[in-house]
C-alpha cells in the first residue's frame, strides 16, 4: 500500500481544524468503547465462572440495585451524557459564523461532475478542482443541479448534502497550502463512484493570482 | 371422553384440509406461521447470495464482473430482501406460531387475516423476485433517495417495483401487527394478567404497536412517489415547490423505529431463552418491561440522525443527538439485566447459549459504534462510509440473527419433537462468529479511511485494498457458516430421534402441549397463576390433555377460544372461529390487481380490483354472526359465557381501533408532509391559494353532523329493538356530503401543477376514499339489519361502523380544514 | 386498556412535545417566521416555554399516575406507570436542552 495515496481521503490524517477536532473525538470514542467492552466481557465471562448466588426476593432486591439501577442506569446515564456535551461542544465549533476574514465559494455538483465558482472572482469557474486560500476559513455554498450529491473533503471536513432546491453552507479550512482529495459522498447513480474532486489550498500570494485570474 | 379420542376430536376440527390445497386455504396459526418462517428463510438465502456477489466484485480491484447498472441493483436488492423480506417476516413466523401456545390460547385473533397476510407477502416478495431475474429491479440503495429514484434519476420501472411490491408486503406487517396486538391484549389463558405475561408477548405487544405507528409514513411515502412517477404530481421536486427532504423524513420516520421493530424480538428471545439456560428466572421483569416500553417509544424520537448530513440546523441536529444517547440507556438496562440474570443463576453451555454469547460480543460492538454515530460531527465523517455498512451489520446481524438462532435453537425440541442429530451445530456457529467479525470489524476501519458505501469497485492504491480482500474472505467463511447451519437443521428435522416434550425444563405455555404441536395448540386452557406455570404445576400438560382447563369438550365442534379482560385476564368471552377457507388467498391476489395495474401502467386494473376486493370483503365479513342471539354458553368448570359477537366491544371492534390508529398515524404524516413543504420547500407560496368557497365546508359541516348523528341513532334504535334505517340513511347522506366537500376540492386544484396542489389533491381523495369505505360500510349495515343478523345483544357491527365513520368525519374536518385554511388566511 | 393508556402515555406526551418543538424550530428558521415579523431572538423565547411546558405537562402526568385516584389497582402496572413516567421526564428535560445550549439556526 503506497502510504501517501493511502491516506489521502483518510479521516484519521486531519490536515484541517475541523477534521482534527472529529479525529481527536474519535480516538477518545474508541478508547472508551474498547474499556467498555472488554468492562462488560468479564462480567459475561465471569457470570460462568461463579456459582449459584443467594436466592429469594432480598438477593432480587439487591441485584436490582446493583445491575439495572448502578449499571443499567446509573452507568450508562453518566457516559452518555458526558459524551452527548462533548459532541455538542465540538459540533458548535464547527458552525460557519460569520467572521473578519471567512472566504466564500460554491460547488453544484450533477451527475457525475462538481462545478466550483468564487464569491470574491464573480464570473470565475472552475471544473473539478476548487480553489481556497490556505490557512483561512472558507464557506462552501452547496447545491445541486439535479439528484442529491454530498460534498466531502475528508481530511479537511465532515461532508455536506448538495440538495437540489437548497444551499447548504460547509465550513472548511486547510492548515497548509497543498492538494486535498475530494469525493462525492452520496450514491447517485452510475458513476457514483468516480464523481471526485480536488481541493486546492493556496499560501496568500497564489490566492490572490488565482482570483485575478492570472492561474488556471 | 380419554386425551387420545379429544386429541383426535379437535384435530378434526382445526386441522387444515390434506396435502397441498391445505396450504393454500389454512387458516391455523401453526401452518401460518411456518409457511412465513420457510419464506424467510428462502428470502435470507437469496439475500445472502447477493451478498456473496457483492463481497467478491469488491475482493479485489481487478475481480470487477458486473457492470455497474448491474451491481446497483444487486447491492439495493440485498438491503430490500434481508429489511423487508427476510427479518420482519421472519420474526412474524416465529410469533405467529409461538405466541399463542405461550399466551395460551389457540389461535391468533383474527385466522383469515393472518392468512391473507402470508399471501400477500408471498405475491409481493415474488414480484420483487421477478424483478431481481429479470434484471429491472429496483438499484437507488434500499432507501431509494428522489430524485434519484424518481423520473428524473429513474426514468425506468425499477423503483416502480419497490414502491408497489414492499407497500403489498407491508400490508402483511399492518394485519400481522393489528393481530398481535388484539391477541395479546384479549386472548390469554384465564388469569394470566398483565404482570404474568411471558416477557415475549410484552416486547411483541410493543413491536407491533411500533409497526402500526413506524410504517405508515413509508407507506404514505411510498404512495406519494408512485404518484408523482406515473402522474407527475411534484412532491419532492423543489422547482414546484416539492422537496426531496421531506421522503428522506417519511422514510426515516419508518426507517429508525423498523430497526426496533427488528432488535426487540430478539431481545424478547433472549429475555426468554437465557434464563432458562440459566436455570433460574429473568432478573427484573418490571425493569425489562419498562425498558422495552421506552426503546419503542423513544426510537420514533430519533430519525433526523440518518439526515444529519442534510443542512439541519445545529439545533435541530442536537435534539436527535441527545435522544439517540439516551436511547442506548434501555439497550443498557436490558443488557446489564441480562449479565445479572446469568450471575442469578447457573448457566449452561448449550447450542443457544453458545447464540447468545455470540450475540453478546457482537451487539454490544454494534451498540457501542452506534453511539458513536449518535455524535454528530463524527457522523459527519462516518455518514455514507463503510463505517456505517460495518455498524449497522453488527447490530442487525449481532442483534437479531445470532439471537434468531439461538431461538431456532431452543425451540427446534418443541417444533419437531425430536432431539439433535449432527453435532454440526457447534462447528457452524464458529464460522458463522469468525466469518462475521473477520467480514465487518476491519470495515470500520476502511470506512474512515474514506471508502465511501456503495461503491461498484475498489481501486488499486487506496487505503482499503487488503482490508477488502480479507472481507470478502470472511464473507465466505461465513457463508458456509450459515449453510451448515440450515443443513444441522434440516437433518434434525428429518432424521433425528424422538426427545423429550420439554428439554429445556421451562416454565412457559408452550412447553405444556405434545411436540410437535397439535393444529389445537392446547387440548383445554389452563388457569394461570404466575409467569412460569410449568415450573408451579409439573402436571400441567397432562391435565391440560385430559381436559380439566377451560374449553376440554369438543363436543361442538366448533373452532372455540376465549378472551379475556385486558388487565386481569379474568375470562370475558367465548369466541369462534371461521375454518378453512381459499378466501384469504383469493382476496391477497385480487388485491395484487391494484399493484400490478400501477405497475404495468394498465391504470383500469385498479379500480377494477378495488371493486374486486369490496366485495370479497364483504362476503368475508358476512359469514361471520348469526340470526338469532345464543345467550350464554358453558366453557367448563360451571362458568358460562356470551358469545363475542353479543358483547359490546367485539374482537372486531378492537381490530378496527387499532387499524385506524395505523391509518391515523398515516394521515398525519400526510398533514405534517404538508405543513413541511409549506415551512421548508422552496418555492412557496405557490402561485393560488384554494378558495374554498361557499359549497364545500356546507357539505363539510352539515355531513359531519349528519353522520355522526345517523350512526349513534341507528345505535340507539337497535339497542330499543326497533328498525336502524332512519339513522343508517342519515349517517349515509352525510358521509355523501363529505364526499362531495372532498370532491370541491379535487376539482379546485391541477395536481401536477405545484406540490401544495398535489397534497391539496391526496387529502381530498383521503377523504372521498373514507367517506365512501364508511358509506359502504353503513350499507352493508343495513344489509345486516335486514337480514336479522342485528340486535340489541348483536350490535358490535354497528360499533365497528360507528368507529370507521368517527374516523371519516374526523379526517374530513382536519384535512379540508387544513386545505382551506390557506385560503381564507390571505 | 387504562392500564395500557397509563403505560403509553407519559412517553407518548414526551414524543408529541419533542416533534411540536423541533417543529417550531423548524418554523422559527424558516422564511415564515421573519415574514411574520418575528426575530430570532423571540424563537428562543418561544422555544424555551415549549420546553417548559413539555416538562411540566410530564410533572403533570407524574402526579397523576400517583394520585390516589387515577393510580393503577395493580402494583405492578402502578410502578412500571412511574417508571416511565419518570423515564419520560428525564427524556424531555434531556433531549430539548438543546434550546438553551446551542446555536438556534446555524
Amino acid at each position: 500500500m503506497l502510504a501517501g495515496c493511502a491516506e489521502s481521503l483518510s479521516t484519521v490524517h486531519p490536515e484541517g481544524p475541523a477534521a482534527g477536532a472529529i479525529a481527536t473525538l474519535w480516538w477518545v470514542m474508541l478508547a472508551g468503547a474498547t474499556a467498555i467492552f472488554l468492562f462488560v466481557m468479564v462480567l459475561l465471562l465471569l457470570a460462568f465462572r461463579r456459582g449459584e448466588g443467594p436466592s429469594g426476593p432480598d438477593a432480587d432486591s439487591r441485584r436490582e440495585r446493583v445491575w439495572i439501577q448502578s449499571l443499567g442506569l446509573g452507568f450508562s446515564i453518566t457516559i452518555l451524557a458526558a459524551l452527548t456535551a462533548y459532541g455538542l461542544f465540538v459540533g458548535e465549533r464547527l458552525r460557519p459564523r460569520p467572521g473578519p476574514d471567512v472566504v466564500t465559494v460554491r460547488a453544484e455538483g450533477r451527475q457525475w461532475q462538481w462545478s466550483f465558482g468564487y464569491a470574491d472572482a464573480p464570473g470565475r469557474a472552475t471544473e473539478g478542482i476548487l480553489h481556497i486560500p490556505a490557512g483561512r476559513p472558507v464557506d462552501v455554498e452547496i447545491t445541486s443541479s439535479d439528484v442529491i450529491h454530498s460534498f466531502w473533503v475528508p481530511r479537511l471536513a465532515g461532508k455536506l448534502d448538495a440538495i437540489p432546491g437548497h444551499v447548504n453552507v460547509l465550513r472548511i479550512e486547510a492548515d497548509a497550502p497543498g492538494d486535498y482529495a475530494g469525493l462525492g459522498a452520496e450514491f447517485n447513480g452510475r458513476d457514483y463512484a468516480k464523481h471526485r474532486f480536488t481541493v486546492r489550498a493556496h499560501d496568500e500570494t497564489a490566492w490572490n493570482a488565482f482570483l485575478r485570474g492570472e492561474t488556471p | 371422553m380419554n386425551a387420545l379420542r379429544r386429541h383426535r376430536a379437535l384435530e378434526r376440527i382445526w386441522a387444515p384440509r390434506p396435502g397441498w390445497r391445505g396450504k393454500l386455504t389454512t387458516v391455523n396459526n401453526n401452518d401460518i406461521g411456518l409457511m412465513f418462517l420457510f419464506l424467510a428463510v428462502t428470502f435470507f438465502v437469496i439475500g445472502g447470495i447477493l451478498a456473496m456477489l457483492i463481497r467478491a466484485q469488491l475482493a479485489t480491484p481487478r475481480s470487477v464482473f458486473m457492470e455497474p447498472g448491474i451491481y446497483n441493483q444487486v447491492f439495493t436488492m440485498h438491503g430490500v430482501i434481508m429489511m423487508f423480506l427476510f427479518a420482519i417476516p421472519l420474526f412474524e413466523g416465529l410469533t405467529v406460531y409461538l405466541l399463542p401456545k405461550m399466551l395460551g390460547t389457540r389461535d391468533l385473533a383474527f385466522p383469515r387475516l393472518s392468512a391473507f397476510g402470508f399471501w400477500c407477502y408471498a405475491f409481493g416478495g415474488s414480484l420483487l423476485i421477478f424483478s431481481l431475474l429479470a434484471g429491472i429491479a429496483p438499484d437507488g440503495g434500499w432507501f431509494m433517495y428522489p430524485p434519484l429514484s424518481s423520473t428524473l434519476g429513474s426514468p425506468g420501472i425499477n423503483p416502480d417495483f419497490w414502491l408497489l411490491g414492499i407497500t403489498f408486503v407491508e400490508i402483511s406487517a399492518i394485519s400481522a401487527s393489528v393481530e398481535i396486538v388484539v391477541t395479546v391484549l384479549l386472548y390469554r389463558a384465564p388469569g394470566m394478567s398483565l404482570d404474568k405475561l411471558p416477557i415475549f408477548a410484552w416486547y411483541m405487544l410493543v413491536v407491533a404497536m411500533m409497526i402500526l405507528t413506524g410504517f405508515p409514513p413509508l407507506i404514505l411515502g411510498s404512495l406519494l412517489l408512485e404518484l408523482e412517477r406515473a402522474f407527475g404530481m411534484p412532491f419532492f421536486q423543489a422547482d414546484a415547490g416539492g422537496d426531496s427532504i421531506l421522503w428522506q423524513h417519511l422514510f426515516w420516520l419508518f426507517g429508525h423505529p423498523e430497526v426496533y421493530i427488528i432488535f426487540l424480538p430478539a431481545a424478547g428471545v433472549v429475555s426468554t431463552v437465557l434464563p432458562v439456560m440459566a436455570r433460574t428466572t429473568l432478573l427484573g421483569y418490571g425493569w425489562i418491561v419498562t425498558a422495552a416500553i421506552s426503546l419503542g417509544v423513544l426510537s420514533f424520537g430519533i430519525w433526523v440522525h440518518h439526515m444529519y448530513a442534510t443542512g439541519i440546523p445545529h439545533m435541530g441536529l442536537a435534539f436527535f443527538s441527545a435522544a439517540s444517547t439516551l436511547v442506548a440507556v434501555p439497550t443498557g438496562v436490558q443488557i446489564f439485566a441480562w449479565i445479572g440474570t446469568l450471575w442469578k443463576g447457573r448457566p449452561e453451555m448449550h447450542m443457544p447459549m453458545l447464540w447468545i454469547l455470540g450475540f453478546f460480543a457482537t451487539f454490544v460492538m454494534g451498540g457501542l459504534t452506534g453511539v458513536m454515530v449518535a455524535v454528530v460531527p463524527f457522523d459527519w465523517q462516518a455518514h455514507d462510509t463503510y463505517f456505517v455498512v460495518a455498524h449497522l451489520h453488527y447490530v442487525l446481524v449481532g442483534g437479531f440473527v445470532f439471537p434468531m438462532l439461538a431461538g431456532l435453537y431452543y425451540w427446534l425440541p418443541h417444533f419437531t419433537g425430536r432431539k439433535r442429530y449432527f453435532k454440526l451445530g457447534t462447528t457452524a456457529f464458529w464460522l458463522v462468529f469468525l466469518g462475521f467479525h473477520g467480514t465487518f470489524l476491519l470495515l470500520h476501519w476502511a470506512g474512515l479511511l474514506g471508502m465511501r458505501r456503495r461503491i461498484d469497485s475498489i481501486e488499486s492504491g487506496s487505503g482499503w485494498e487488503l482490508i477488502s480482500l480479507l472481507a470478502s474472505i470472511g464473507g465466505f467463511v461465513m457463508a458456509i457458516g450459515f449453510a451448515l447451519v440450515l443443513i444441522d437443521v434440516g437433518v434434525a428435522v428429518a432424521v433425528a430421534v424422538r426427545g423429550r416434550r420439554n428439554p429445556w425444563r421451562a416454565g412457559t405455555l408452550e412447553w405444556a402441549m405434545p411436540a410437535p404441536s397439535p393444529s389445537y395448540n392446547l387440548a383445554s386452557i389452563p388457569e394461570v397463576r404466575s409467569r412460569n406455570p410449568l415450573h408451579d404445576d409439573p402436571d400441567l400438560p397432562v391435565r391440560i390433555a385430559r381436559g380439566e382447563g377451560y374449553l376440554g369438550d369438543p363436543a361442538s365442534g366448533l373452532r372455540e377460544i376465549l378472551t379475556v379482560e385486558i388487565a386481569s385476564g379474568r375470562p370475558t368471552s367465548l369466541v369462534i372461529f371461521p375454518t378453512n377457507t381459499a378466501l384469504p388467498i383469493v382476496m391477497a391476489f385480487v388485491t395484487g390487481g391494484i399493484f400490478v395495474g400501477m405497475l404495468i401502467k394498465a391504470y383500469w386494473l385498479v379500480p377494477l380490483s378495488l371493486a374486486g376486493v369490496a366485495m370479497l370483503a364483504i362476503w368475508w365479513a358476512w359469514s361471520l354472526g348469526s340470526r338469532k342471539d345464543q345467550g350464554l354458553r358453558p366453557v367448563g368448570h360451571g362458568l358460562v359465557l356470551p358469545l363475542a359477537s353479543e358483547v359490546k366491544r367485539p374482537p372486531g371492534w378492537w381490530g378496527s381501533l387499532f387499524l385506524l390508529l395505523a391509518n391515523g398515524v398515516f394521515f398525519g404524516s400526510l398533514l405534517f408532509g404538508y405543513a413541511f413543504l409549506w415551512t421548508v420547500a422552496p418555492n412557496w407560496p405557490p402561485p393560488a391559494w384554494l378558495e374554498p368557497g361557499l359549497p364545500g365546508p356546507l357539505l363539510a359541516l352539515g355531513g359531519a353532523a349528519l353522520a355522526l348523528g345517523g350512526i349513534r341513532l341507528a345505535d340507539r334504535t337497535l339497542r330499543r329493538g326497533t328498525g336502524p334505517w332512519l339513522g343508517l340513511l342519515a349517517g349515509l347522506t352525510g358521509l355523501a356530503a363529505l364526499g362531495g366537500a372532498g370532491v370541491t376540492v379535487l376539482t379546485g386544484t391541477t395536481p401536477d401543477a405545484h406540490a401544495y396542489d398535489a397534497t391539496l389533491w391526496v387529502v381530498a381523495g383521503y377523504v372521498v376514499f373514507h367517506a365512501a369505505l364508511a358509506g359502504l360500510m353503513t350499507v352493508f349495515l343495513a344489509l345486516r339489519a335486514a337480514g336479522g343478523y342485528l340486535s340489541s345483544r348483536r350490535i358490535g357491527a354497528a360499533r365497528v361502523v360507528r368507529l370507521w365513520t368517527d374516523y371519516a368525519v374526523a379526517a374530513a374536518l382536519l384535512g379540508l380544514g387544513a386545505a382551506w385554511v390557506p385560503g381564507v388566511l390571505t | 386498556m387504562t392500564d395500557i393508556l397509563r403505560l403509553s402515555i407519559p412517553l407518548t406526551a414526551w414524543l408529541v412535545a419533542f416533534s411540536a418543538v423541533y417543529g417550531l424550530q423548524g418554523v422559527v428558521c424558516s422564511e415564515r417566521w421573519a415574514e411574520a415579523g418575528l426575530d430570532l431572538a423571540a424563537g428562543r423565547v418561544a422555544l424555551t416555554m415549549a420546553w417548559a411546558a413539555a416538562a411540566a405537562l410530564q410533572v403533570a402526568c407524574l402526579l397523576a399516575l400517583r394520585s390516589p385516584r387515577l393510580a393503577s389497582r395493580s402494583a405492578f402496572v402502578r410502578r412500571a406507570s412511574l417508571t416511565l413516567g419518570i423515564t419520560a421526564l428525564v427524556a424531555t428535560l434531556w433531549t430539548l436542552l438543546p434550546v438553551v445550549a446551542t446555536s438556534l439556526c446555524l
